[in-house]
């Protein structure tokens, strides 16, 4: 018994000895770990530098005719990058009055300019957002050693808005010529010299695009196994086109779908994606379907400063897509009038104007509206839009007032109602909810109001689906069970009681 | 028919309500630019004055070079005084300005332009060196500025001035998109070239441009040394001309020259020199064989020399061995040199092992005081009958069927 507890007692004093030194050995390993944690060795010498676009104003040179040295086309690359830089840290500047950046892009004695306005703008407390839309430079000069340039920007297109005392005094797009002297110093174009030599109220004039010819009888399209993810990996043309062909039989005419935003990598865009929705756009044609490209979903920044990257995806896409046949319009935003209360109506209401006349100008002969998400918003930017389009999930007996109303306040333009359906959905969460058959009077009531006001329509929407990813309407259960059922076709591909009231027929 | 009058009346009333209620907000809104001047000079004091009924005191918004800004006016004499900030008036451009009231939208434009003075020349030049020879050149880029750091106006006249040994020119060019430019070039002779510039009496600091020579030319080789023999210890040396370029301007001092040297077996030697004054020296010492040298040197890509020849006379003809101990311990010498003293120290010598035609053994050995000794080791050459040949100096001697115990 002795010789079994002295064992007892030696075996417990090793296993904790060992116990122990496994201890400090990790732990000191641990500490040893810690320490050499950081950044990558590689990381040590600065070889990879990744340029963000932050600011992608449209630029076009001029073909180069430059007096002294010719100029390489990675010269001129860094110069109007420099250049543009130069730009972006002012607006920075003037936006929060500080300097950080300045000193960058601007010679010593150039930047005391910039540091007089800030100084006198913080005394005022006015602030100015402001950006640039277009630039036209051309290098006039590039002396021998290149280390200096000259160029002339003509009509620089500058969005600004003013505020004093945090109220917006001013809103105004000028377009300016400057000419600009720069120096290369410690590696960066740095302006030295710039003048502002003519300048007045920048004014648009866009025609309008006629849409006597537009019979919009359509319907909001995801696919039913990835709504709200119509581009990704699981993209299928076969489905797609199998889709279009029973929106077609079911007497409808168009679909609308979306883009969006972060999704298409924004200014710079996917070229995979838009290569998907191009073929979306074929599967429409071969299917004898128009369709609506909502330019932009799920955006919600509408900043000044986010302004060129905004139009950078726009005008990619607009310019991809404009001559195709099955294009019937754009739709510049999603609801842009739910973002009012947390951005500000002005800040929304200048960003879908520029927007508007972005795509104008890239396009003139495709019609574009605004898919406001209540009929009141939809005398919003009524004279700038071609069509008017409204979304409509109020309750239907109020229906037709609204589109006699609009009707009034526009009444020469033609009016969609872009969205409008209802969910059958009286689940747990929501018992007393419509079921299939009020789907169905909803949308044979809707049907029959359209009828009498000769109204063009998009219902929400073909399917009912499985998945409802949060960013669309939330997390609460709730919202998310309802949003499932929209659709005339539930998930197992069953056509609804509704379905019958799809189209006009 | 008692009421037509009233309502004619009435009517009246309306109408000329209206008409008065017209007139006072044209009178409210009668808000004028009163300052006709539309161009300011750079620096001076800009009052924009405006006419003005209201009380209220509406801001200006001014736009200039650099960016924006609001402006509070004062009121003097039913007028609005705007008075521009001195950060707008000093710098030249448009300036846009818009009235923010709420009844009209006046709006409009001023220049500022720079002053007519010279306050400093900002003068930038390059490259800093450039070739003689009158094809390649420096470019001088000056912007005149006036005291307000503005560039002038185009067409101002720059004088572009430049000193070249006995020359000093100066050429008069005008402004162009605020810079004026010229290009200088280098002439036939390598030096300093000083360039300035000049403008409405205002001068430039110096500016050094250093012209260097062209490449060089073909140029010729010498040689130098204590005596002919190939002794293996004296030191030959070889000297360029004066390298010039085709302008006779002697090349810059540190121009890389090699010479490459083959004997007479075709091997090949190389030294090297860099120029001072146009002249490179290099050096070699001497074989230990008598041999003939073919020198030839070169600039790299640019310029060659002529080739020369040297002869080394063979300073041993001949050389004693003599085998001790067993035939292991091997003399050579005194190996003498062509006055018969010793032969320098680190003459080397070479001992070959053969047995039955198959080498074992490479020995090398230099010399001390004219002797070399050599000891075959009984460990790696076991006792027996071995051939060995031994040579130095380009000679050799060969001992054949040579017993070792």
């Amino acid at each position: 018994m002795v010789s079994r507890n002295k064992n007892i007692v030696r075996v417990i004093l090793i296993a904790s000895y060992i116990v122990i030194i496994v201890l400090i050995v990790s732990g000191i390993g641990a500490l040893f770990g810690y320490l050499n944690t950081g950044a990558d060795r590689s990381a040590m010498l600065h070889t990879e530098l990744k340029k963000i676009e932050q600011y992608t104003p449209k630029v076009v040179w001029t073909p180069l005719t430059n007096e002294g040295r010719s100029m390489d086309e990675q010269s001129l690359n860094t110069l109007e990058n420099n250049y543009l830089d130069a730009w972006y840290v002012k607006h920075i500047a003037y936006k929060t009055n500080t300097t950080a950046g300045i000193k960058d892009y601007y010679t010593d004695s150039a930047r005391l300019n910039l540091y007089d306005m800030i100084a006198l703008n913080t005394d005022e407390n006015i602030t100015i957002e402001s950006t640039t839309l277009e630039h036209h430079p051309t290098l006039n000069f590039f002396s021998e050693d290149g280390q200096l340039a000259v160029i002339t920007d003509k009509d620089v297109v500058e969005y600004k808005r003013l505020f004093r005392d945090e109220n917006m005094v001013l809103e105004t797009t000028e377009i300016s010529t400057y000419k600009i002297v720069l120096l290369l110093e410690d590696g960066f174009w740095r302006i030295r010299h710039l003048v502002k030599v003519k300048t007045e109220d920048y004014k648009v004039e866009h025609k309008e695009i006629a849409t006597t010819n537009l019979n919009i009888q359509g319907i909001n399209y995801y696919p039913q196994a990835t709504p709200w993810d119509m581009f990704g990996d699981p993209f299928s043309k076969d489905t797609i086109a199998k889709d279009f062909n029973i929106i077609k039989e079911a007497g409808l005419n168009t679909v609308r779908v979306f883009v969006q935003y972060e999704d298409f990598e924004k200014a710079n865009i996917n070229k995979t994606k838009l290569d998907k929705l191009k073929q979306t756009l074929d599967a429409a044609e071969t299917a004898q379907l128009d369709v609506i490209v909502t330019l932009f979903d799920f955006y919600g920044n509408y900043d000044v400063l986010d302004w060129t990257l905004n139009r950078r995806h726009a005008e990619t896409i607009v310019s991809a897509l404009k001559d195709h046949k099955a294009l019937v319009g754009w739709d510049i935003k999603n609801e842009p009038n739910l973002d009012f209360e947390s951005r500000g109506k002005t800040t929304v209401m200048a960003w879908l104007d520029t927007m508007i006349n972005l795509v104008k100008s890239v396009d003139d002969q495709n019609p574009v509206t605004i898919g406001w998400s209540n009929a009141q918003s939809a005398t919003l930017l009524k004279d700038k839009v071609d069509f008017v389009s409204f979304h409509y999930y109020e309750d239907l007996e109020d229906l037709d007032a609204s589109i006699k109303t609009l009707q009034t306040a526009i009444p020469n333009k033609t009016l969609v109602m872009g969205e409008f359906g209802e969910p059958s959905y009286d689940g747990f969460w929501n018992p007393f909810g419509s079921n299939d058959d009020d789907q169905a009077d909803y949308h044979k009531k809707a049907q029959a109001i359209i009828a009498t006001n000769n109204l063009q329509y998009v219902s929400w929407t073909l399917y009912d689906f499985v998945d409802i990813p949060k960013e669309v309407v939330g997390r609460l259960p709730w919202r998310k069970n309802a949003q499932k059922h929209f659709g005339f076709i539930d998930e197992n591909g069953t056509k609804k009681a509704s379905f019958d009231y799809i189209s006009k027929q | 028919m008692r009421l037509k009058p009233i309502y004619i009346l009435l009517l009246g009333l309306i109408v000329l309500s209206s008409f008065a209620a017209i007139q006072d907000s044209e009178m409210r809104i009668d808000t004028q630019l009163l300052t006709t001047q539309t161009e300011f000079e750079a620096g001076s004091a800009i009052i924009l004055k405006f006419s003005a009924s209201e009380i209220t005191q509406p801001k200006l918004y001014c736009s200039s070079s650099y960016g924006s800004t609001l402006v509070t006016p004062s009121i003097q004499e039913n007028m609005l005084l705007f008075t521009i900030p001195k950060n707008i008036s000093k710098k030249t451009g448009q300036v846009q300005w818009k009235l923010l009231n709420d009844a009209t939208s006046l709006s409009g434009q001023f220049k500022i332009v720079p002053i007519q003075e010279v306050t400093s020349m900002e003068t930038y030049i390059g490259p800093p060196s450039i070739e003689a020879g009158g094809t390649d050149y420096t470019m001088l880029v000056v912007i005149p500025t006036d005291r307000l750091d503005n560039a002038l106006p185009d067409n101002t006249i720059v004088d572009a001035k430049h000193q070249f040994l006995r020359n000093e020119t100066s050429d008069a060019i005008t402004t162009k998109n605020s810079i004026a430019y010229k290009n200088i070039y280098s002439e036939e002779k390598s030096g300093r070239m000083l360039v300035s510039s000049e403008s409405k009496n205002t001068n430039s600091k110096e500016y050094t441009i250093t012209v260097f020579p062209a490449i060089p030319t073909n140029f010729n080789i010498s040689a130098l040394r204590p005596h002919n023999y190939a002794d293996g210890n004296q030191i030959t040396t070889f000297e360029t001309s004066v390298i010039k370029d085709k302008h006779n301007n002697v090349v810059s001092d540190g121009t890389y020259v090699s010479f490459y040297i083959t004997n007479h077996k075709n091997n090949s030697l190389k030294t090297s020199g860099t120029t001072i004054k146009g002249v490179a020296t290099a050096m070699m010492i001497h074989p230990d064989y008598k041999t003939q040298w073919s020198i030839k040197a070169y600039v790299d890509g640019m310029a060659e020399s002529d080739m020369i020849t040297l002869d080394y006379e063979q300073v041993i003809n001949d050389f004693e061995v003599n085998f001790s101990k067993y035939n292991r311990n091997i003399t050579i010498g005194p190996l003498q040199s062509f006055m018969k003293q010793m032969i320098p120290d680190g003459l080397q010598v070479t001992l070959l092992v053969y047995k039955d035609d198959i080498l074992l053994e490479t020995l090398h050995k230099t010399s001390i005081d004219g002797i070399v000794n050599f000891n075959l080791n009984p460990n790696s050459l076991k006792k027996g009958t071995y051939n060995i040949v031994i040579t130095t100096a380009g000679l050799e001697q060969s001992f054949k069927a040579l017993q070792l115990w």
